[in-house]
């Protein structure tokens, strides 16, 4: 009974090896890019591991900021290549996953989902990016928080303010944290500013907005 | 003879949990990408006509396709530009106005990825993703 079971789990094995002929060496891709970085590239290498030739039907990427390019249209038996998925960063942050379809005609894997996760590295993190006052409200200031990504070290920031009409004040709260004080001088205006928030010795610029806001819309 | 059978099955079912387990441990660190969107922060078009003027659309489609069409008096808000296109954004926002953010159609994430940002980031309230994106507002009309 035991030479059974164990031919049953053998031909299992042997047929679900022998289906795949396009072989991936890896369908998932984790890339961290540097905070400079405009694109990421992920490689994914494959090899035709069956009799016959693969052709690729379709190439889809699962949104508009990734590009996917096959070097080849037709892959020959044992023959190696790579899929070049392209991610454009643009403002993005945090973790970004996105696909890749590939479609074959190797009947056995028609469709493959190639994976391509992005760590993007975030230097500051600014809670909330939007203070308003409602017109007319009392001019108290509000806080917006900054936090210092882990992997970086920034002792000061210097924040501007696009308007005069916003005044703002900065804290060190300490354990890469700060906090930024903005208060309007008025609230009888709907004025906004930008706030430019910038770490020290670092070109990358952080932006908030700070705005008098009109009257709640009644539905 | 049943226990035999039984003892097999056991064995059968162990070899077929291995892979599972295999798996869970190799990928336990890394979450779903795309959970689905609770029900609560979804909108469909017929929903967000009865709102009439209270809400703002926000195309989050890359600039090219915004600018092929898009719902009217929407306004651009997409990941690629996020710094330059959320000040204009908040321009117009006013306390009160609902949020209806849209992608091209109801595999596409970025809809979900605006929204998410300008709830967390922004700290906006009402902020909802178009149940369908564009291919469903095309078809409403």
């Amino acid at each position: 009974m035991k030479t059974h079971i164990l031919a049953f789990t053998l031909s299992i094995i042997v047929c679900f090896g022998a289906r795949a002929e396009l072989k991936w060496d890896k369908t998932e891709v984790e890339l961290h890019p540097t905070p400079a970085d405009k694109q990421a590239v992920g490689h994914f290498t494959y090899q035709n591991a069956g009799k016959e030739p693969v052709h690729f039907k379709s190439v889809h990427a699962s949104c508009g900021c990734t590009t996917a390019q096959t070097q080849k249209d037709q892959v020959p038996p044992g023959e190696k290549g790579e899929i070049t998925a392209t991610f454009t960063i643009g403002d993005r942050t945090g973790t970004q996953v996105k696909t890749v379809t590939v479609e074959t005609d190797d009947p056995a894997n028609p469709k493959t989902v190639l994976t391509l996760r992005t760590i993007i590295p975030q230097q500051l993190e600014i809670t909330p990016t939007f203070v308003f006052w409602k017109q007319g409200e009392k001019p108290d200031a509000k806080t917006i928080t900054v936090k210092v990504g882990k992997e970086f070290t920034v002792n000061h920031i210097k924040v501007t303010s696009s308007s005069p009409d916003f005044q703002t004040k900065v804290e060190e709260a300490g354990k890469g944290e700060f906090k930024i004080d903005v208060q309007p001088k008025e609230t009888n205006n709907l004025v906004a500013s930008t706030l430019t928030i910038q770490p020290e010795d670092s070109q990358k610029v952080f932006y908030a907005t700070a705005r008098i806001t009109n009257a709640p819309t009644v539905q | 003879m049943t226990s035999s059978l039984v003892r097999q099955a056991l064995i059968l079912a162990a070899l077929a949990l291995l892979p599972g387990v295999g798996e869970a441990i190799y990928f336990r660190h890394k979450i779903s990408w795309q959970s689905p969107i609770p029900p609560s922060e979804l909108v469909t078009v017929a929903q967000a006509h009865v709102w009439g003027e209270n809400v703002i659309w926000v195309d989050a489609r890359p600039d090219e396709e915004f600018a092929r069409d898009h719902v009217p008096g929407a306004l651009s808000l997409n990941e690629d530009r996020w710094n330059e296109l959320l000040p204009q954004f908040l321009a117009v926002w006013s306390p009160g106005r609902k949020i209806v953010v849209y992608c091209s159609s109801l595999s596409c994430n970025a809809s979900r990825e605006i929204a998410v940002r300008l709830r967390k980031e922004a700290q906006l309230p009402d902020v909802f993703v178009l149940e369908g994106g564009w291919e469903a507002w095309l078809k409403s009309k």
